[in-house]
């Protein structure tokens, strides 16, 4: 009887945790720290809708500008991602709203929920399977995501600012702010 | 290990990038440039992690040069981005088998691309052919000579035929000005950066030469003329423009930052009447690695 040996094409991944890292508890005096990027107006909406919320709840905001990821503007944009959340305590960090976006959403979501962060990522519904896909192979499968309407970057500007006063409650509920 | 692959960031060893090639006939003699390729993608510069997840069409592309191109029947001239028998497609399957099963990218799932395109299924693995070139070999004028390797994140081939043009500068000025439509990927508003490679047939790389010797002078009249008038896009994407400086002083916007970011090389049939473009996708920054494994 001939032996037939099949080999496995794929590779093994390494492990994942469901820990989403510490809650925030009060945003009173918390330096809290917030990205955007160059793709999505949507979402410079969204996030000038909640800095402007969480510093009525007394906490500090920076808005942060990720651009260039490759090359020196890339190292760059990381030294400056490294350096915001050494000084904050709470990260925002958004949004996935397109494949590599979300990416890279989760890859600096990531970067700060390491450095023991309380961090959320943001993504659109449509993406969030695949921000929680990347985050799970990232090692994070607990990492906070907040989930924005889809699609969000066709409403007009008054909507999707409504849209982030609507969401804010609920953002703060899944950073563990007690309300 | 040769690297780890994104976006399931796993090990990709010797022995399953072997698996997955012997599923698609490959011969085992390519296994260095393999190798190469793999370790090319993985390299930061290539985000190989966005691309591997984006809405976007892009596949790595790979350019040979050397003699292992020769050796490996890689092609480099009629129909050499597609349809020549050979061991290109095994080549260009086995990394898609790779990106697959080991990378872990999966259509709907960890990509979200929108359409894909032909060249996610047996790839786009073609040389330059280095004897019909006027200019050193592309991969030389990227640093590494001989046997060598580029991977490039094409978001597919588009066409481009003249029959008009007798000069190099007339041909130059039809291509360039080819290149340049408004939603190429070198014009969104949220590309930081972009490359544009023309792979252009013997034919007119002679005619090219004949009048513009110096490659260095091919890609600034090429990236001279892949240039549009900002008011060819509505007004909502002037301010993005304004804001990223990517203004030119006459009021148009480049289709990438400078001319050093038009790569040039020969390959194509000797038929001539056409070139062929292949934009880039995102960011990401075209690599080139000496292929020195041993097989």
């Amino acid at each position: 009887m001939a032996l037939v040996t099949i080999l496995d094409p794929s590779s093994l991944v390494g492990s994942t945790t469901d820990d989403p890292g510490p809650d925030v508890q009060w945003l009173s005096g918390r330096k809290v720290g917030i990205r955007v990027d160059i793709l999505w107006r949507s979402w410079d909406w969204v996030a000038e809708e909640w800095a402007r919320l969480l510093e009525a709840d007394g906490a500090q905001v920076t808005t942060w500008r990720a651009q260039g990821r490759t090359g020196e503007a890339g190292d760059k944009t990381l030294a400056e991602l490294s350096s915001l959340v050494e000084e904050v305590e709470v990260m925002i960090v958004g949004l996935g709203n397109c494949g590599s976006c979300t990416s890279w959403t989760i890859h600096d979501a990531v970067f700060a929920a390491e450095r023991g962060r309380s961090t959320v990522a943001v993504t659109t519904r449509h993406f969030e399977r695949l921000g929680r896909g990347i985050a799970a192979q990232k090692g994070r499968r607990g990492l906070r995501i907040h989930v924005l309407p889809y699609p969000l970057d066709t409403r007009p500007e008054a909507e999707v600012r409504q849209i982030a006063r609507q969401h804010y409650p609920a953002l703060l509920k899944r950073l563990g702010v007690d309300v | 290990m040769i690297a780890v692959l994104p976006p399931r960031n796993a090990n990709c060893t010797v022995e399953r990038l072997a698996i997955n090639a012997a599923m698609t006939l490959a011969p085992v003699e390519a296994m260095p440039l393999m190798t190469t390729a793999l370790e090319a993608m993985a390299d930061p510069a290539f985000a190989l992690h966005a691309l591997n997840a984006t809405t976007g069409s892009v596949v790595p592309a790979l350019i040979v040069n050397g003699p292992v191109a020769r050796q490996l029947d890689i092609p480099a001239g009629a129909g050499c981005l597609g349809g020549v028998a050979g061991a290109a497609p095994a080549i260009g399957r086995a990394l898609r088998l790779v990106m697959r099963n080991i990378a872990g990218q999966l259509i709907g799932v960890t990509s979200q691309s929108v359409y894909g395109q032909p060249g996610r299924v047996a790839g786009i693995v073609f040389a330059e052919w280095e004897e019909m070139s006027p200019w050193a070999p592309f991969a030389e004028r990227r640093g590494v000579s001989g046997n060598a390797v580029t991977v490039y994140g094409a978001m597919g081939t588009t066409n481009i035929c003249d029959l008009v043009a007798d000069t190099g500068a007339g041909l130059l000025e039809i291509i360039g000005k080819s290149l340049a439509y408004p939603a190429a990927n070198g014009f969104l508003t949220s590309s930081a950066f972009s490359e544009t490679l023309v792979a252009v047939n013997p034919v007119w790389a002679k005619l090219i030469a004949r009048d513009i010797p110096d490659v260095a002078e091919v890609q600034a009249l090429l990236w001279k003329h892949a240039t549009l008038p900002l008011d060819w896009w509505p007004e909502p994407y002037h301010e993005p423009f304004e804001k990223a400086g990517r203004i030119l002083p006459g009021g148009t916007v480049p289709l990438v930052p400078s001319a050093e970011h038009v790569f040039v090389l020969v390959a194509g049939g000797e038929g001539n009447l056409h070139a062929a473009a292949l934009h880039s996708w995102g960011d990401t920054r075209t690599t080139t690695r000496p292929v020195s494994h041993a097989a």
